[in-house]
């Protein structure tokens, strides 16, 4: 390869080197960007062969140890400079191939060996300030993302628990006005009646309850019921009409109204808001690789917050289920049927994602708690059902 | 491949001529023309995590594109973005040099392109980000500038100041360290200098005679500002 246009940089003068330049001396007689040549390290000192000579260098020669002294250079610190005096003035050698500097350190008198192990020694420290530099400019993105994903949920209760129940209360009830204003309420009727009685019997056992529990149901075919903050209860009637007994009514309101009691929905918005500011603030903006990654950690942080959250509500709804004298085993039975081959019709899968291992859970549960006999309802399901 | 400077002045061009089966690398985006025996391909320099690291902390091109000779001789034409110089280096396995991220055109493919990180102050300070390229290997390196290029020749532990946004590459057996233009803090900002670069010698250092940023601040008070 050859360049058509003279090089403006230095290296050309050894185009027509044979042997392999290994170092670059540099002085005042010689050119600026150094003189390409050939090291060999001998007992004596070090010989330096040129193809031509260059500047007042000469095609050989040998320069003793004697008078020699060393650092190291280069921008990774990785080259040995060596310098000598020459003519009044004075001849620097930048050596770069590692073997060729170990020969140099293997054949160095002993006067010299002390300056080469203090140059190793500064080299090291180089080298390990880089790569701390280095560990913190990677590291420190890093610890946060891990802190705010192990850290998270202490940091979002704090934050939850500072949230009066009134403003929770008003978050709600917007939210929920805004979703019945679109919807068919059914006001009055075996249903209404009926499902506030099995929300009266739960809600009865809730110790030092701060909400008012207000359940709304809505003419709808979706198997589905929802909770918003402040105790904003949802049920459509395609769930009355899927549930077999009042027992799977009561197991899918005690798991709701546990996301309530627990204060999940304020937990999901703090949590998302939180790492959407924290995320935005810290790096400015969300371009690329980078704000695709955020994406992807918000996703990821708010899946697994959601399953604990619902494994949180199951176990409180079913014993709260339990503590009402309802039969647990509705709960159970009414998740388990719906199977996930239901999916497009049964919305409560989708916001719900039922697992095998959570219906196992549900059973251990149910298994651990005393037995006792339920205490009916004052209604008759089939009736309800009929009435809607 | 044989390299030559089309137009030299504001807007140069360089032609690469490569026999059968030799390729260049280049800065992607930086063909003009090429042969219809040209091939070009998407190459991560360096692998992917290198390619990765240069692309987030260099805010260099993520990918360099080789434009290889498959099918026969041919020529392709480089030009860079912005006005300015090129200039085209023989490299010799024995000198390497420090290039600011802007600074690379294209290379002969034997010419290796590594990222390197700089000290805290010189990243901070230094106006060139805490990465760098190291550019080693052999074969031509070409290189270009926003204006005119020049070098400056540093015998050893000769010194010479150079304002840091007009650096453009330097040779690595060349320190430098970064301090104030003047000897106080308000006086460096108000002469408008800042922080400079004082290399030490030996080796070469290139400067470009156009300053990047501040272009871009004298032409912003041109552009009209829409509601």
């Amino acid at each position: 390869m050859e360049s058509s246009k003279e090089s403006s940089a230095p290296g050309s003068t050894s185009a027509s080197t044979s042997t392999f330049p290994n170092a670059l001396c540099f002085g005042s007689d010689l050119p600026a960007a150094g003189v390409p040549c050939q090291v060999e390290v001998t007992p004596v000192g070090l010989h330096l062969l040129l193809p031509q000579p260059v500047g007042g260098m000469r095609t050989d020669e040998t320069v003793p140890f004697a008078g020699m002294s060393v650092k190291a250079g280069g921008f990774d610190h990785d080259q040995l400079v060596v310098t000598w005096p020459h003519q009044g003035n004075s001849r620097t050698l930048y050596l770069k191939d590692p073997s060729l500097i170990a020969s140099f350190r293997r054949s160095a008198p002993p006067e010299l060996i002390p300056h080469l192990e203090r140059t190793a020694g500064k080299v090291r420290r180089v080298r390990l300030g880089r790569r701390t530099l280095l560990a913190i400019a990677v590291g420190a993105p890093l610890a946060l993302v891990v802190t705010l994903w192990l850290g998270s949920d202490t940091l979002v209760n704090m934050a939850v628990s500072r949230i009066p129940v009134e403003w929770e209360r008003a978050i709600g009830e917007s939210a929920s006005r805004e979703f019945i204003a679109g919807q068919t309420v059914v006001k009055e009727g075996a249903a209404v009646a009926a499902v506030q009685e099995i929300t009266k019997r739960l809600t009865d056992q809730i110790p030092d309850n701060p909400y008012q529990f207000q359940v709304t149901v809505v003419r709808s075919d979706t198997v589905n019921a929802f909770a918003l903050p402040g105790g904003y209860v949802v049920v459509f009637t395609g769930l009355l009409k899927k549930a077999e007994s009042p027992d799977e009514v009561a197991g899918v309101l005690g798991h709701e109204l546990n996301h309530v009691l627990l204060r999940h929905g304020l937990e999901r918005i703090v949590k998302t808001l939180g790492i959407v500011a924290v995320v935005t603030i810290f790096t400015g903006n969300q371009e690329g690789l980078v704000g695709l990654a955020q994406r992807l950690g918000i996703e990821l942080i708010t899946l697994k917050f959601g399953r604990d959250q619902e494994r949180e509500a199951d176990l409180g709804g079913l014993r709260l289920v339990h503590r009402a004298k309802i039969s647990p085993d509705g709960m159970i039975r009414f998740f388990e049927r719906l199977s996930p081959a239901d999916k497009q019709q049964v919305e409560l899968l989708s916001t719900h994602p039922m697992s095998a291992a959570r219906a196992e859970r549900l059973k251990t549960e149910a298994a651990s708690l005393p037995r006792q006999e339920p205490e009916p309802f004052t209604f008759a399901w089939k009736g309800v059902q009929a009435a809607l | 491949m044989k390299s030559e400077i089309l137009y030299p002045g504001a807007f140069p061009m360089v032609r690469i001529a490569l026999a059968s089966g030799e390729s260049v690398k280049a800065e992607s985006g930086a063909m003009v023309a090429a042969s219809p025996t040209i091939d070009v391909e998407s190459k991560l320099e360096g692998g992917f995590l290198s390619a990765l690291s240069r692309k987030v902390l260099t805010g260099e091109k993520f990918f360099f594109q080789t434009l290889r000779a498959a099918r026969g001789a041919g020529e392709v034409l480089l030009a860079p973005t912005v006005p300015g110089e090129i200039v085209i280096m023989e490299l010799d396995d024995i000198h390497e040099y420090m290039v600011q991220k802007d600074g690379f055109l294209a290379g002969a493919e034997s010419v290796k392109i590594e990222s390197r990180m700089q000290s805290l102050s010189r990243g901070l300070l230094g106006g060139e980000g805490f990465f760098i390229l190291k550019i080693s290997g052999k074969g031509p390196l070409i290189l270009n500038s926003f204006g005119a290029i020049h070098k400056v020749e540093l015998k050893p532990d000769e010194e010479y100041i150079v304002d840091n946004s007009h650096l453009v590459a330097w040779t690595a057996t060349t320190t430098y360290t970064i301090e104030k233009a003047s000897a106080g803090w308000i006086a460096s900002f108000t002469s408008g200098e800042g922080f400079v670069c004082r290399f030490r010698g030996p080796g070469l250092v290139y400067i470009q005679s156009r300053n990047p940023g501040g272009f871009g601040a004298w032409i912003r008070q041109f552009i009209p500002v829409s509601e």
